[in-house]
């Protein structure tokens, strides 16, 4: 059974290809392309690295902001189920999913079958989402991948407005022009992310077992700054930024199985 | 059947011109469940629901700071691009800070030769009910000095009674909806709702009956869809139960003041009428403003009684206090209730909607998973 999840999210295309409940390929692209070619381009690009094609696929679900630009998919599905049920499909323990994406930021609260029971995300401030990361790495003129590393190695902070990505910005600004150690800086911004996550947190309860998926999961000083401030370990989705496709994929699955159609042979 | 409902709502300051000039009688425009509209309707005048739009309030933001209640500022914009032309005057209740400002700007700015402010208790308490009663009797004698003919107890009598009629039949129409939703979606039930804050009564009665007629023989066949109970500070248009049956929702029943709110509870027919008023207008509109939250949440889970519910949406307007205030406790009150709660602070403004409708479907698609 081949199946498809595609993630279209306000950043990046990703997809996931599932065979028989194992996942065939992966691909991630960023772009600002029009949905329905992006959806495509990153759904051939992943095949590419396998021996089935495009039409070898029985059933396609989109998720993400631009879920209904995808022409080929079977259905839709919300990010919140998609994240969940991703996130619980590689981690069966979770019961809190948090989901860092470019514009927006969620925290699911799962049941013991990985049902989501809550879930909360961030209103219209921008402050707690990659792209208000990004704008600050343009600021500081620090790639984005390496933001989290040389925050983690700065021995001091210096403290960053989480209330307004806008107010935010204009604070660097004044403490770059002081002359403050960008490193102090990056760990005045992740602080000032990890206080809008732990909001939300709050919102949904606070609980171990927390699953960090999504493109900031991939930055070290997010993470490090939320396990300290919630007390506990978190864990990372291998590739976070595929977790919703996954989760797409698995829908997929169910889908078919609940229609009993049979499987595609293999080639 | 429903269209004339939704028509009148739609056309409703078209419908108003057109009463005027048929009737030629005066029509004012009110704010609010809080005003006792059984005195205006005695007087031979239309009480008409001051109603926002979701467009840029180009000419509010002129004279109003920008943290201000967006329903209160959208109202406040129409009349300033002159789309309320045809009102003869205003009345405004002592209700949320804003609306009792109000008071001030639209007896200054709008040039109405009418405005009266009526003042309401800030708690519930016998009291406050003569307190209360002897201001609805000022209200009366303004309207009386307005009109140039006093109101007979025989016409208060009978507006009473029209304005029960109408009470007890859109609880009818509420207690159907409840236990056949197919039958009626939330969106027209909201539109049945506020088109009977535009219209006359004794014509929305009559419309209303025979909405009740049809809906006791309908047999629409049962529909499967998520059941919500939303409870909001103002909805005053049907964007956002529209959106919710888009997503696969469907609104069955709500605490609202422009909803169940304007409508709970009857005015005492064998009661001196000021007093019977004033004891329906305090005690019976569950306000947060003057209603303390044990008796609020009560009200609130009362109106879910008979429906089968699945989740429920608390919509409040930005900066709307006395409902924000009531936001944490009424959320514990559902949960409680074993109901999942998704929450939106309104905007009334039309780019809201993509990022409601996100939220909203992540909700039903939520609870379908639960329901499976």
């Amino acid at each position: 059974m081949l199946v498809c999840g595609i993630d279209v999210g306000s950043r990046n295309v990703s997809t996931t290809i599932l065979l028989d409940g194992a996942i065939l390929s992966n691909c991630v692209i960023t772009s600002s392309e029009e949905g329905a070619t992006i959806a495509r381009k990153v759904v051939i690009e992943a095949l590419a690295k396998t021996e089935f094609k495009f039409t070898d696929i029985e059933c396609t679900v989109a998720t993400g902001c631009g879920r209904n630009s995808v022409p080929f998919a079977n259905r839709q599905s919300t990010e919140v189920v998609c994240q969940a049920k991703g996130a619980f499909h590689l981690f069966p323990d979770a019961r809190i999913v948090i989901n860092l994406g470019a514009e927006s930021s969620r925290v699911m609260r799962l049941n013991s079958e990985g049902k989501v029971v809550a879930f909360t995300k961030n209103d219209k401030c921008a402050a707690g989402s990659g792209l208000f990361l990004e704008t600050m790495s343009q600021l500081l003129a620090i790639p984005l991948e390496s933001m989290g590393e040389l925050s983690l190695k700065a021995d001091g902070c210096e403290e960053v407005s989480s209330i307004c990505a806008v107010f935010a910005e204009s604070e660097v600004i004044s403490h770059i022009h002081k002359g403050v150690p960008k490193q102090y800086i990056l760990v005045g911004i992740h602080k000032a992310v990890t206080t809008k996550i732990m909001e939300l947190l709050g919102l949904v309860g606070v609980n171990k077992d927390i699953i960090l998926t999504g493109g900031v999961a991939k930055n070290q000083a997010i993470v490090h700054e939320l396990e300290q401030k919630i007390g506990a370990n978190v864990f990372v989705a291998p590739e976070p930024q595929i977790v919703g496709a996954l989760g797409a994929a698995l829908i997929a699955q169910e889908t078919i199985q609940d229609r009993g159609m049979p499987s595609v042979k293999r080639l | 059947m429903l269209e004339e409902f939704e028509n009148y709502r739609v056309a409703h300051h078209q419908e108003a011109k057109d009463w005027k000039s048929k009737t030629g009688g005066k029509v004012l425009g009110t704010l609010c469940c809080n005003v006792p509209e059984e005195i205006i309707h005695a007087a031979g005048m239309l009480p008409v629901r001051l109603l926002g739009e979701h467009e840029p309030t180009t000419e509010a933001d002129l004279h109003l700071p920008t943290n201000l209640c967006p329903y209160c500022k959208s109202w406040f914009d129409q009349v300033l691009k002159g789309k309320y032309d045809y009102l003869d005057g205003m009345v405004i209740p002592n209700v949320c800070n804003i609306i009792k400002a109000s008071y001030g700007f639209s007896k200054y700015l709008f040039k109405l030769s009418y405005v009266h402010f009526v003042d309401i208790p800030q708690s519930i308490s016998p009291e406050g009910v003569e307190f209360f009663a002897k201001n609805i009797m000022d209200f009366k004698k303004s309207i009386e000095d307005f009109s140039g003919k006093p109101i007979s107890d025989k016409a208060l009598r009978h507006s009473i009674d029209v304005y029960n009629e109408n009470r007890t039949l859109l609880d009818k129409m509420y207690t159907l909806r409840k236990k056949y939703p197919s039958v009626l979606s939330g969106s027209e039930a909201q539109s049945v709702v506020i088109s009977s804050m535009l219209m006359p009564k004794e014509e929305h009665n009559r419309l209303l009956s025979r909405l009740i007629k049809d809906m006791e023989k309908s047999d629409k066949a049962l529909e499967k869809r998520v059941s919500l109970f939303v409870s909001a500070s103002i909805l005053d248009d049907t964007d956002f139960f529209k959106l919710i049956e888009e997503c696969g929702g469907n609104v069955v029943t709500d605490d609202m003041p422009m909803g169940s709110r304007y409508f709970y509870g009857l005015v005492d027919s064998k009661d001196e009428p000021l007093h019977a008023l004033a004891e329906r207008y305090l005690t019976k509109i569950a306000c947060p403003r003057k209603m303390l939250p044990a008796d609020r949440l009560a009200f609130s889970v009362s109106r879910m009684e008979g429906a089968n519910i699945n989740g429920t949406i608390i919509h409040s307007m930005r900066a709307c206090d006395p409902h924000l205030y009531e936001y944490p406790l009424l959320r514990q009150e559902m949960e409680k209730q074993g109901l999942p709660v998704l929450f939106f602070r309104g905007e009334e403004t039309a780019t809201e909607r993509e990022q409601q409708k996100s939220d909203i479907e992540a909700f039903i698609e939520m609870l379908q998973d639960q329901m499976e």
